[in-house]
């Protein structure tokens, strides 16, 4: 009975919102703001792509301007590069000198006076050996820092004892004087020999070498 | 692609209506507009506010009158702000009576008028209630849109004190069949319940109106004196209402007569509602041609549970006499959350 005594003489269309937020107006106001959000946005796009353009543009120009005395700069670097090697590299042999001086000038007073010296001889030093070919692979400058340093004394011993000179002449090589730089000193066999081709006379005069491996070069 | 706003506007209105103003128009009252702001919060009734507003609840007469009336001007007092408002209308050109045809909106009928048609008992013919279609659009625009409140329902004074009375404890207490007396002020509207279900409505041209201005004119005392007469015991002023009353108790003993035989319905209840002065009176008389007492419906008993139902003594709604002024507007909110709970 309750709801059949509800006579609403309302039409639908006459029914109004009572709340101050309404779609029919809300929808609008939003779409209007919507699309100025959206044209804002769409312009500041523009402004941005528009100032990197120029900003590009600038760069550009500037690179254009700088390219030359940048390639300047880099031919100066390398060039540059190439002389700090070069001074490297004279560097390290200046390093690797192996310095003859003192073993000479000090030798005198160890060579006893049955004892003629003849010869003082340092051989160039052994090439390294090169490595395998490869086809195609250009093959690679010797790169080796280390190279070997001998040293050959050759001479003659006479007197009484001319052994025994030749001995204290080994000792003496291996004496701390000379072992900053010679590290073995060794008569080779079959180096130790009569001198036979100078006359009978010279008969006890014997012929000797002494081979010193010295203190290896080290170009570093 | 295009979307359509008044469909969206409806769909948001779909949310169930619990807090209602209910008011009504065209009563003519010094008072003002009587109003009542009603919620329904878990299935108990609350009354939030009532009183008389200070607005100018007289009907256009004519549909010129009602064009120059300037929509959207009514504002309520912050208490009486619900989403929103139903109102009952008092016209003298609206209607309510039994009818062959069943109408809607005023579709198929007078185009003049509005209408709806509901069935209030099955082997009857619908009641049709009906307004001019220029009162029912200057009341729904009575309110501005976005402020509440907003009309959600029109409705006729009469359909609306039903409403009222059937939410009162009396009659929902006396159960069975009851016969209840509409006093309005130039009529009477008279509706019998056969086991709740309305089987007759009759209206009278006989109001309280009628029965102050008999008492005033007899004893030559203004309105406001006579309407004092009938609410004391200093003057029997029977003798002075009993020729106008009579032709209304005549019918309605008629009536009573008519349900007994014709559809098998003894009336053993009474009641009257809307009646502000002189109800012992008319107790008094209905009583002696119809030999049963009547009972008074008083509105705020249809509150007995409401948190707000105890109100001050000399609020308009807690007095008997203008209590009874509050009937419609009651029963229009109550029409309406009926409807949407």
């Amino acid at each position: 009975m309750k709801a059949s005594l509800h006579f609403n003489l309302i039409r639908k269309e006459e029914i109004l919102s009572p709340s101050p937020v309404r779609l029919r107006v809300m929808l609008p106001i939003l779409s209007l703001l919507l699309v100025a959000a959206l044209a804002v946005w769409w312009m500041l796009a523009l402004t941005r792509a528009h100032a990197a353009n120029q900003k590009l543009a600038a760069v550009n120009a500037e690179i254009e301007s700088l390219s030359r005395s940048h390639q300047t700069v880099l031919s100066l670097c390398a060039e540059e590069k190439e002389l700090s090697a070069s001074l490297r590299q004279i560097g390290f042999y200046t390093n690797a000198l192996t310095r003859f001086g003192g073993l000479l000038s000090g030798l005198p007073e160890h060579v006893p006076a049955d004892i003629q010296i003849t010869e003082l001889y340092v051989p160039p030093p052994a090439p390294p050996p090169a490595p395998a070919p490869m086809p195609g692979v250009k093959a690679a400058a010797p790169t080796s820092t280390f190279e070997c340093v001998s040293l050959r004394l050759a001479g003659r011993a006479g007197g009484d004892a001319p052994a025994d000179a030749v001995d204290s002449l080994l000792t003496a090589l291996r004496k701390p004087d000379f072992t900053n730089l010679i590290v073995r000193a060794a008569v080779p066999p079959g180096a130790f020999r009569q001198e036979a081709a100078r006359g009978q006379g010279n008969r006890n005069t014997l012929l000797f070498e002494i081979q010193c491996d010295c203190v290896p070069r080290r170009f570093e | 692609m295009g979307i359509n706003l008044s469909k969206l506007k409806i769909a948001s209105k779909s949310a169930p209506v619990l807090d209602v103003v209910g008011m009504v128009l065209g009563a003519g009252l010094p008072q003002g507009v009587p109003a009542v702001r009603l919620a329904r919060k878990d299935g108990v009734d609350d009354l939030v506010a009532g009183g008389f507003l200070d607005l100018s609840g007289e009907l256009p007469a004519t549909p010129e009158d009602a064009a120059a009336a300037t929509p959207g001007s009514w504002q309520v007092p912050t208490a009486f702000r619900a989403p929103h408002a139903a109102l009952a209308i008092h016209s003298g050109q609206a209607f309510l009576r039994h009818s062959a045809e069943t109408r809607e909106n005023g579709e198929n009928g007078d185009p003049q008028m509005r209408s709806v048609s509901r069935a209030t008992a099955p082997d009857l013919p619908p009641l049709t209630a009906g307004l001019p279609e220029f009162q029912a659009a200057w009341a729904a625009r009575l309110f501005p849109e976005g402020r509440r409140p907003t009309a959600c329902s029109i409705q006729i004074a009469s359909t609306a004190a039903m409403s009222g009375f059937s939410h009162n404890p009396a009659f929902k207490k006396a159960g069975g069949n009851a016969i209840v007396m509409m006093v309005f002020p130039s009529y009477t509207a008279l509706a019998a319940f056969q086991d709740s279900m309305l089987v007759l409505y009759r209206e009278h041209p006989v109001g309280f109106r009628h029965v102050r201005e008999a008492v005033s004119a007899q004893m030559r005392v203004d309105e406001a004196m006579a309407e004092s007469v009938l609410d004391d015991t200093l003057v029997d002023p029977i003798p002075m209402i009993e020729p106008v009353l009579r032709p209304l108790l005549r019918q309605i003993e008629i009536s009573v007569d008519y349900l007994a035989r014709r559809r098998d319905c003894p009336v053993e209840n009474f009641f009257i509602c809307g009646l502000p002065t002189g109800f012992r009176y008319w107790a008094s008389l209905f009583n002696r041609m119809l030999g049963r007492t009547p009972t008074l419906c008083r509105p705020l008993e249809s509150f007995s549970g409401s948190p707000s139902a105890v109100l001050p003594d000399t609020h308009p709604l807690a007095s008997d006499g203008t209590g009874q002024l509050f009937m419609a507007a009651i029963g229009a909110a109550f029409a309406v959350l009926d409807d949407h709970s």
